[in-house]
């Protein structure tokens, strides 16, 4: 889950990272009554999780109060990469004298916690691997031990620093791998982090990605779903538990996998259909499970066929067969849906669906199904 | 082996499963369910206990996800070499840690969200549907479960078997990768060709473009699942995410096609793709 810059940069700041002074506002007369208490220039910044936000128009100079609240005026209620601004962060401008990058992550190939820092920050790390790749300094961190200051004052002083600076930018990096150990974070990244005219540092863009699967031991986190999901299918979804994305075609999709799932949506548009959504039902399948998945799918309103592509591994597909005739019935469901169900206890779910006028496909191969809600797509389509 | 967390509703069904298909399952572990039996099997309070009565070096865990870390440090201070972790929803921190504690003690870690194992018509460690599997001279390696019995199913449909199948698990991070099992293939005389099954995220796959160039001289077929993806959407397992550009079906399928692996479009291809490779090897 991604935070909003506005709630990182109060991890961070509660943690000991130090950022810019500021305040979320939700209204113009609140921006301007911020940047009157700030009693400096102050940039404006649209709260919306998405990156790129600067190039997109989501962030603003404004040099007095009146101009603070004349531009959260037009900043607020427009939509930025494709996200509703309903909060904008009103912070001091810093007089700027060098901006760096520092972030801690997961390498998914080592399995281990890395540092990234670079001298140069305020671009895209992508950006900043492609101009001047020599200067990204990377760092694997063992799980158990963590971040040691001194492995974190290496690291500062490889990106040339000394001094009171090198001691003020090394406790930063230091704090920030704290967060992320103790958010159960994916992705803790300070960029740009500021060195100012004075020489103090602050954290002027912040960036964490927090684990989906580790949210449950975090009470300190609120999740507020609506605020962070704008599309209501995927709200609903994921307030269901249910991994979810809507694409823009007009068949429905379950996968009782991951990977089922992918292939699905991409077997689907082989054949010339259009996937309206991905959706995995993990190996959770129960009645009230499919049930959920169906009614998600079906709010859909783009949706004219439903393609479910089961395996009964850890799943039991029996269950999964009597939610998905169950759903048929109590909606009266008019659309085409197919399902081809296979594995531990198949005989039992293909007699289910079969008994219930269900189209099942009793073969392994996606394709055969994927072909037939294709054909019963386009032929709805003539009528 | 032993079965963690053998007392619960997926736990006594896999192993009823297991036993069917011949797995020589000796204990199974439920902290506060010691005594009680499961499918015939006696169950232990800890790892050690069910240890001190009967030998094993394996385990399979359905711990659920909130303590499925301390099972898996369990099983490794009890000395089991290797660890098949079918749980999903690890956090990714706790998972972490438990690679790095095996790799300490040289255990062998599947998964986490993993299907397991399978040595069809010998043995299975895992959830995956025996009947989709028939012996024979063909190992697949997959990240999804369920794509890698629809591409097992295929080539048993076609009386192709398979020599060994598993799965190195859905999640970000995993115990073992594809490199370390295409060694293993590499060395085994009874696989004669290697099915990787990939999909979107992660970097698993160009690992293995990269180590197959160097190191594997059977023919490598694969698939990679989410051609048709969107960018920054998790597609279901942690680990199906193209993030900043990275890990694109196009950059896998790019590597692998370098690396002179055949690389099919969609699953029901893998039939005349091995077929075509195993007349050559023969000929």
């Amino acid at each position: 889950m991604r935070l909003f810059e506005f709630e990182a940069k109060a991890f961070f700041s509660s943690n000991g990272i130090p950022v810019p002074r500021g305040e979320v506002v939700e209204t113009p007369n609140e921006a301007r009554d911020v940047a009157k208490s700030l009693q400096k220039p102050v940039m404006l910044k649209a709260q919306v999780l998405a990156g790129m936000r600067g190039k997109a128009g989501g962030v603003k100079l404004a040099r007095n109060p009146v101009e603070a609240e004349e531009f959260s005026k037009q900043l607020l209620g427009t939509e930025i990469c494709g996200c509703k601004v309903r909060k904008l962060l009103v912070e001091e401008y810093l007089d700027v004298d060098r901006e760096l990058y520092l972030s801690v992550t997961i390498d998914s190939s080592k399995g281990k916690p890395v540092v990234i820092a670079s001298p140069e920050g305020g671009i895209e790390i992508e950006e900043i691997a492609l101009k001047s790749p020599e200067k990204l300094i990377q760092t694997y961190v063992d799980v158990f031990t963590g971040l040691e200051p001194v492995v974190a004052r290496e690291i500062v002083k490889k990106m040339g620093f000394t001094g009171d600076l090198l001691l003020k930018i090394s406790q930063t990096l230091w704090a920030l791998y704290k967060v992320f150990e103790k958010y159960d974070a994916v992705i803790a990244e300070i960029n740009p982090l500021v060195i100012t005219k004075n020489q103090e540092v602050s954290a002027a863009g912040a960036v964490l990605n927090l684990d989906d699967d580790a949210l449950y031991r975090h009470p300190e986190v609120a999740v507020n779903p609506e605020e962070r999901i704008e599309d209501p299918v995927e709200l609903k979804a994921w307030k269901l538990g249910i991994p979810y994305v809507r694409l823009d075609g007009d068949i429905g999709t379950i996968g009782s996998g991951a990977g089922l799932a992918i292939a699905t949506v991409d077997l689907v548009k082989h054949f010339g259909g259009r996937a309206a959504n991905f959706l995995d039902t993990g190996g959770r399948i129960t009645q009230e499970h499919i049930e959920n998945a169906l009614e998600i799918v079906t709010m859909n309103p783009n949706v004219r066929a439903i393609l479910i592509n089961m395996y009964g591994g850890i799943n039991p597909i029996v269950e999964g067969a009597r939610g998905i005739v169950k759903f048929i019935r109590e909606r009266k469901l008019q659309i085409p849906v197919v399902v081809k169900v296979r594995g531990n206890f198949e005989d039992e779910a293909w007699k289910i669906l079969e008994e219930a006028g269900v189209d099942v496909i009793k073969a392994t191969q996606t394709e055969l199904a994927a072909q037939r809600i294709v054909q019963l797509t386009q032929a709805g389509e003539t009528h | 082996m032993i079965v963690q967390g053998i007392t619960g509703r997926v736990g006594s069904v896999q192993t009823r499963l297991m036993l069917n298909y011949g797995t020589k399952i000796v204990a199974g572990v439920t902290p506060g369910k010691g005594g009680q039996t499961v499918e015939g099997i006696p169950v232990y309070n800890t790892v050690r206990e069910a240890l001190r009565e009967h030998p094993a070096d394996s385990s399979i865990s359905f711990v659920p996800a909130t303590s499925a870390k301390d099972a898996a440090f369990e099983a490794i201070n009890a000395g089991l070499k290797l660890l098949v972790i079918i749980t999903e929803h690890i956090p990714v921190h706790d998972t972490m840690k438990i690679k790095a504690m095996a790799e300490r003690y040289g255990v062998t870690v599947l998964g986490p969200n993993t299907p397991g194992i399978i040595s069809p018509g010998k043995t299975k460690l895992g959830i995956m549907p025996g009947n989709l599997y028939t012996p024979g001279e063909v190992g697949i390696v997959a990240r999804s479960a369920t794509l890698s019995y629809e591409i097992a199913g295929n080539l048993t449909e076609a009386g192709i078997g398979q020599t060994t199948c598993l799965g190195i698990g859905g999640d970000m991070v995993t115990g073992v990768t594809f490199v370390d099992i295409l060694k293993m293939f590499e060395a085994d005389q009874d696989t004669k060709a290697i099915v990787i099954v990939g999909e979107i995220g992660r970097t698993v796959e160009e690992e293995a473009a990269e180590f197959i160039k160097k190191h594997v001289s059977k023919p490598v077929v694969a698939y990679i699942g989410g051609r048709h993806a969107p960018l920054g959407k998790r597609m279901g397992h942690a680990g199906a995410i193209i993030e900043r550009g990275r890990g694109t079906a196009e950059t896998k399928i790019t590597a692998l096609h370098e690396a002179g692996v055949k690389v099919i479009e969609c699953p029901m291809e893998i039939v005349s793709a091995i077929r075509n490779m195993l007349k050559r090897e023969s000929t």
